[in-house]
């Protein structure tokens, strides 16, 4: 990632913000639509939430060496 | 000419299916192709409501029957199939491509049928041949998946015959028809047989178990059409139910989980099979015209963006021989082309505007929200989220742009790119012109993919799912562990069910085989010298020497004599 790819990113989201502002709003609102970048957060956070728990689970449980089911056969 | 035009599509490929018995090479390559082109071509032409009825042993049948639902099924099942052959145009194993169209008429079948009996019947043909798609790999641990998935499908088919000899009894009809969840036992029976199909879970872990373990060409098939099929049944019968809502967020999230944790690169592509069918499961859950119209939308933009993931993956595989994901990396500038066609799909199934996954998801997640469903709406978000992470992050950074372990490329043959070129200009098409897609759709509900305000959430959600990604990207690296999936009861079952029963019984066995060997040696010398008994033997004790021990011939005629007398005169006497 070179500095251009992240502004790249802070322009486009800058652009959701104004069309969030300025574009027509939706036809069936939400609660949420009316904090600003919600769905920014939602995709930074869900996207963080989701690897933690997979990984989490991974460990807890799921992940087993590769011959698993050979050793227990 | 007009009763040729009027035949099934099942039967045009189940012709072709028996061809390719007998057919070879490059005409077996071009049957494969042209066969379901010419029958997509009539399907085409042929008028909604058109059936064939059927009475056979006193029961009311309805083979085939066109309407507005399966027409878009068909469609697309008949065009992928099309454009498998393409991509399986160099493979030169006659049973694989005898398998793969007979696979292919099952799900036909199953899409135009109109009676239960029908339906049952290429259900069994699909699970058959596309197990088929499985052995031929030829490799140990593919023949032990093929069995457990043969095994697992035969179950869900039986619980279905159960559901449906249940619901013939109680209703005396086998025409497929809504049924609601008041209806007794037998609907539900019915539900779980076709959620093996649909890969719901806990019923789901055939899926990723044998998908990566099926030949290359033969996973774009069976990414297409089993669990798609199964979308479809569920919508002709079980439209509405609420249950399938949640267990259509479930499924998203599901796949997405164990998406993360995955890392054969068609395992991951495979749990997000079971991920993007939640969307159409809860969009059949939802049940509004919207909602269905967006299952419909979503199954025609998944079996093209996932054939594309799916042919891409195994580009990769044929390519290289790898399919682990931390055995991969480096590929983006040995296979660029590949690389970029899988981009394409993998674009389209996180949402991407402008490819056909973001016109299709766009629709059930926005009947959620319209139907009062907030919740499921979010849920049906943050799945999306996953499906970007692993599909179009977790598997490009590190088996295309990672570090290369100095693996050696093999040159893939033309149509395999061909076919990904094909599928992947599809996607766009339609991203690109949604119109082409709506107006196939069953309901008539205009929808709007592209208001600004949807444009907002998937850009904004895409960014920054992104920037999570890179933040904590060395979490997802590829690493040499399996996961454990509900297959585990099976698999680890087996072992149990082998420890507790089929162990003692074989202990059982052994055990007594060796008290009746010793029974019988004991026997055999007792009774092998009986002289020996009363010490009269003459000869050894351990034999019976018939010149030495047996007695005059006189004696025992004498002998006989005697007791004939004896009961001669006993019965003079009484």
């Amino acid at each position: 990632m070179r500095t251009y790819h992240w502004i790249l990113l802070i322009l486009l989201t800058l652009g959701t913000l104004l069309l969030s502002y300025f574009g027509p709003g939706p036809s069936h609102p939400h609660p949420w639509d009316r904090i600003p970048l919600f769905y920014a957060a939602f995709g930074f956070f869900g996207c963080i939430l989701t690897i933690f728990v997979s990984k989490g689970l991974g460990k807890a449980v799921l992940q087993k060496k590769e011959d698993y089911y050979e050793r227990h056969r | 000419m007009s009763a040729i035009a009027e035949m099934p599509p099942a039967i045009w490929l189940l012709g072709a299916a028996f061809l390719l018995c007998f057919t070879r090479n490059r005409i077996s390559s071009a049957l494969t192709v042209l066969v379901p082109l010419g029958a997509l071509a009539l399907l085409l032409q042929m008028d909604q409501g058109e059936s064939l009825t059927l009475s056979l042993a006193g029961l009311e049948l309805q083979p085939f029957q066109l309407g507005p639902v399966n027409r878009v099924f068909g469609i697309i099942f008949l065009l992928i199939s099309a454009i498998g052959g393409i991509y399986a145009w160099h493979v030169n194993d006659r049973w694989q491509q005898v398998m793969a169209t007979a696979y292919a008429t099952g799900a036909l079948g199953v899409t135009f049928a109109g009676d239960f009996f029908t339906l049952l019947v290429f259900w069994e043909l699909m699970a058959v041949a596309s197990a088929w798609l499985v052995f031929a790999r030829r490799q140990p641990d593919s023949i032990r998946a093929g069995f457990r998935y043969l095994m697992v499908h035969f179950a869900g088919g039986s619980i279905l015959l159960g559901g449906i000899l249940w619901h013939y009894h109680e209703t005396g009809s086998l025409l497929l028809t809504t049924l609601s969840p008041g209806d007794g036992p037998a609907v539900w029976l019915i539900l779980v047989g076709v959620c093996v199909n649909v890969a719901l879970p806990p019923l789901h872990a055939w899926l990723p178990d044998a998908y990566p373990k099926a030949t290359v060409t033969g996973a774009i098939f069976m990414s297409a059409l089993t669990t798609k099929s199964a979308v479809y049944v569920l919508l002709v019968l079980f439209p509405g139910w609420e249950i399938l809502v949640y267990m259509g967020v479930i499924m998203t999230l599901y796949g997405v989980v164990y998406a993360v944790l995955a890392n054969d690169i068609r395992q991951i592509l495979a749990y997000h099979i079971i991920s993007q069918v939640g969307y159409m499961v809860a969009g059949v859950g939802i049940g509004t015209e919207l909602s269905m119209n967006g299952t419909v939308a979503h199954a025609y933009s998944h079996i093209l963006y996932k054939a594309l993931l799916f042919m891409g993956a195994g580009a990769v595989i044929q390519a290289t021989g790898v399919s682990r994901l931390s055995d991969l990396g480096g590929l983006a500038r040995k296979m660029r082309p590949a690389v970029w066609l899988y981009m394409i799909g993998a674009f389209s199934i996180s949402g991407f505007p402008l490819l056909n996954g973001f016109i299709s998801k766009s629709i059930i997640v926005s009947s959620a929200g319209e139907a009062h469903y907030p919740v499921v709406m979010l849920g049906l978000l943050l799945a999306s989220i996953g499906t970007f992470l692993s599909t179009a992050l977790k598997i490009p950074v590190f088996a295309f742009w990672g570090k290369d372990p100095g693996l050696s490329v093999r040159p893939l043959p033309a149509t395999m790119y061909l076919a990904m070129g094909i599928v992947a200009f599809l996607c766009i098409l339609y991203g690109v012109a949604p119109g082409l897609l709506y107006g196939m759709l069953p309901y008539d509900r205009t929808y709007h993919p592209y208001t600004a305000y949807h444009l907002v959430e998937s850009i904004q959600i895409l960014t920054f799912t992104f920037i999570g990604f890179w933040v904590l990207r060395e979490k997802l690296a590829g690493a040499r562990y399996i996961i454990l999936d509900t297959d585990w009861f099976y698999r680890r079952g087996a072992s149990l069910v082998d420890a507790w029963f089929v162990h003692p019984v074989n202990v059982l066995f052994t055990v007594s085989a060796f008290l009746r060997g010793k029974v019988v040696e004991s026997a055999s010398r007792t009774f092998r010298n009986p002289y020996h008994w009363f010490k009269m033997n003459t000869g050894p004790a351990w034999a019976f020497l018939p010149d030495r021990e047996r007695p005059y011939l006189g004696g025992i005629i004498v002998w006989i004599l005697m007791a004939f007398v004896l009961f001669a005169t006993a019965a003079f006497l009484v």
